[in-house]
């Protein structure tokens, strides 16, 4: 039996997907793209346009194809899914990266202990229904308690103890506690200070420039931020007496006026006597004139044999 | 500039959030505007680029008066908007004038900003449905061809070439379904004349469509034929703006790199519950050998040897 024939036809069909090029041929399948990088040849060029292009293309496609079959893949229903390589060319995006959304408190802390995130059901099993129920929301379990017909009180509970309500406030705090969360997380998210940071710094800002150097040569601290916008004003020596006087009488007014008071009065200095307190206390509430009264008559309410 | 929207229901919010800047991005959704003047050739040739980019492409049906060469600031002003106003980030415009006929510009946008710009006179044209053979199913991704070496060598030829890969192609996908693979978008020049002059034309750019034809070839790479498709366009250079080196730069930003990605999908399997390609390691510690210790007091520590142990088991 002769099988040249047959092989030789066989032969024909591997040699036909195989592709041979001067310089190989660039194939990037992450973006089905093959690119060829030979010359043009300028004689099929000119002798039948179409016929070359279509050549050149399909020599091309033949290439890439070759090394998409040649990918691991994955069964589908509509056929096998071809997993690609990320792309080796780059091509500008559209819009920039997306920020990285700013991580919650429990977010760090998970990261950093290297908790992984795990999806809750929003269903659980009942024991006693055997069903499953909502975690929350309609006939949640964490309504439970307060929704059932009957709750055992202890035995040491107040009379006005109402457990339904118990729950129920113990159920409400939670749900504050998380809006708490919540609000903190998103403005640490951006970027607020801490109000008694910001007051400390304002205070230590104005404390620094309250020398007459207005703080130039003052110790520096390690690590202690320049000041920026302080700037210290000389006045002229010699100015007119117009402007002198006008200055001067601006710094009185000022002095005098409450607002902007230069300094203040000293704190008022406190009595070791509260008379309001006193006579209340003496009369127990009855006030100063029925004390007057039972003094002038000397018959007050006294305690039994103290004279 | 459009104002800011704040969502008031759910839909709304999503619609917003689809917006969002996304790590992997979509594929670009392009506008197809009509200059002041486009003639029939244009407009054939506008109606077939729209069916290969389908679904991702916008008609904007009526005549605008865009010139985004010659009146730079009050063009681009106007397609940043429409950018904006539309979701798109490239855009394919017809016009066609005296001086320059058939001409066909393809801008694109990063950042809703124009991120560059280039404009090709189209010089042969057979459309799609002179062309009678079978066509491609919208929507499937087409393979891309380039053959020459000037895409390699020459930045014109590079834009065009990253210009054309974004226009049908840009979309990074991790898997494609074999049997999908309908057709192919061939890009072709004309023979490269004698290099390093400058004034010399530049060669012929040849656009073809194919269909595919995959014949069994005894092995698992199929043997492929082609089989015209339609559009057909021979094309030649006219005037660019290339990329803003800061912004072309920004709209290259990497995204991953390749150890971050393997460990993202690490997590993600081990989320799903899945084991597979994780490694599990123990740690083995070695006994402590408690007969060397000290008695039952540490001396001078007034440690007990019990929690001497403990401490140093922890």
């Amino acid at each position: 039996m002769d099988v040249s024939n047959i092989l030789a036809s066989n032969t024909a069909k591997y040699q036909s997907i195989t592709v041979e090029k001067e310089t190989p041929l660039e194939v990037d399948p992450g973006l089905l793209l093959v690119s060829d990088l030979n010359p043009i040849d300028e004689e099929s060029y000119a002798s039948n346009l179409e016929e070359h292009l279509q050549s050149l293309a399909r020599d091309g496609v033949q290439a890439l194809l070759g090394s998409l079959f040649s990918l691991p893949t994955q069964r589908s229903d509509e056929g096998p899914l071809a997993q690609l390589p990320p792309p080796t060319t780059a091509i500008p995006r559209a819009k920039p990266l997306p920020k990285p959304k700013p991580l919650t408190k429990w977010e760090q802390f998970a990261k950093a202990k290297g908790i992984q995130h795990r999806t809750r059901d929003k269903r659980v099993w009942d024991e006693e229904r055997q069903d499953w129920v909502n975690r929350w929301g309609r006939d949640g379990k964490n309504k439970q308690v307060e929704e059932q017909w009957i709750t055992e009180v202890p035995a040491n509970a107040d009379v006005d103890f109402d457990p339904r309500k118990a729950a129920r406030d113990e159920r409400k705090a939670r749900v504050t506690k998380n809006e708490k969360q919540r609000l903190a997380n998103v403005s640490r998210g951006q970027g607020a200070t801490n109000p008694r940071k910001a007051e400390i710094e304002k205070t230590l800002a104005s404390s620094r420039i309250s020398t007459a150097s207005m703080g130039k040569f003052d110790k520096k601290l390690e690590g202690e931020k320049k000041m920026r916008g302080v700037k210290r004003k000389f006045e002229p020596t010699e100015k007119s007496l117009e402007a002198e006087k006008a200055t001067s009488l601006a710094l009185l007014s000022r002095m005098d006026s409450d607002a902007k008071k230069v300094r203040r009065e000293g704190p008022k200095e406190e009595k070791v006597l509260n008379e309001r307190k006193a006579v209340r206390f003496a009369s127990k509430g009855r006030g100063g004139v029925a004390l007057g009264r039972e003094t002038a008559r000397g018959k007050g309410k006294r305690t039994k044999g103290k004279r | 500039m459009l104002r800011t929207i704040k969502p008031k229901n759910a839909r709304s919010k999503r619609a917003l959030e689809a917006r969002q800047p996304k790590e992997v991005e979509d594929s670009r959704t392009t506008i197809f505007v009509k200059g002041t003047h486009t003639g029939q050739l244009l407009n054939n040739v506008m109606r077939d680029l729209m069916t290969l980019k389908r679904p991702d492409a916008i008609s904007f049906s009526k005549k605008n008066a865009i010139h985004p060469f010659e009146d730079a600031t009050k063009s681009t002003a106007s397609l940043e908007f429409w950018a904006q106003k539309n979701d798109a980030s490239m855009f394919v415009i017809g016009h066609s004038s005296k001086k320059r006929p058939h001409g066909l510009t393809f801008v694109r946008m990063f950042d809703y900003r124009v991120l560059d710009m280039l404009e090709v006179g189209i010089e042969n044209c057979v459309s799609m449905p002179e062309i009678k053979t079978p066509k491609s199913t919208p929507g499937n991704k087409p393979l891309m061809h380039f053959a020459s070496d000037l895409f390699d060598t020459n930045p014109r030829f590079t834009q065009l070439k990253s210009m054309l890969i974004s226009l049908f192609n840009g979309e990074v996908i991790d898997s494609i379904c074999l049997a999908g693979l309908e057709h192919v978008i061939s890009v072709s020049l004309g023979p490269s004349l004698p290099a390093n002059d400058e004034s010399s034309p530049l060669p012929t750019v040849h656009l073809r469509t194919y269909t595919t034809r995959l014949l069994a070839s005894g092995t698992r790479t199929p043997r492929v034929e082609l089989i015209s498709m339609g559009p057909s366009l021979d094309m030649k250079l006219r005037r660019h703006t290339p990329a803003d080196a800061e912004l072309f730069k920004t709209s290259h930003a990497e995204t991953q790199t390749e150890e971050e990605r393997d460990l993202s999908k690490l997590q993600t399997r081990k989320m799903k519950g899945l084991n597979i390609g994780v490694l599990v390691l123990n740690s083995h510690l070695a006994q402590l050998d408690a007969g060397l210790l000290p008695g039952e007091k540490l001396e001078g520590s007034g440690k007990s040897r019990k929690n001497f142990l403990r401490s140093a088991a922890s």
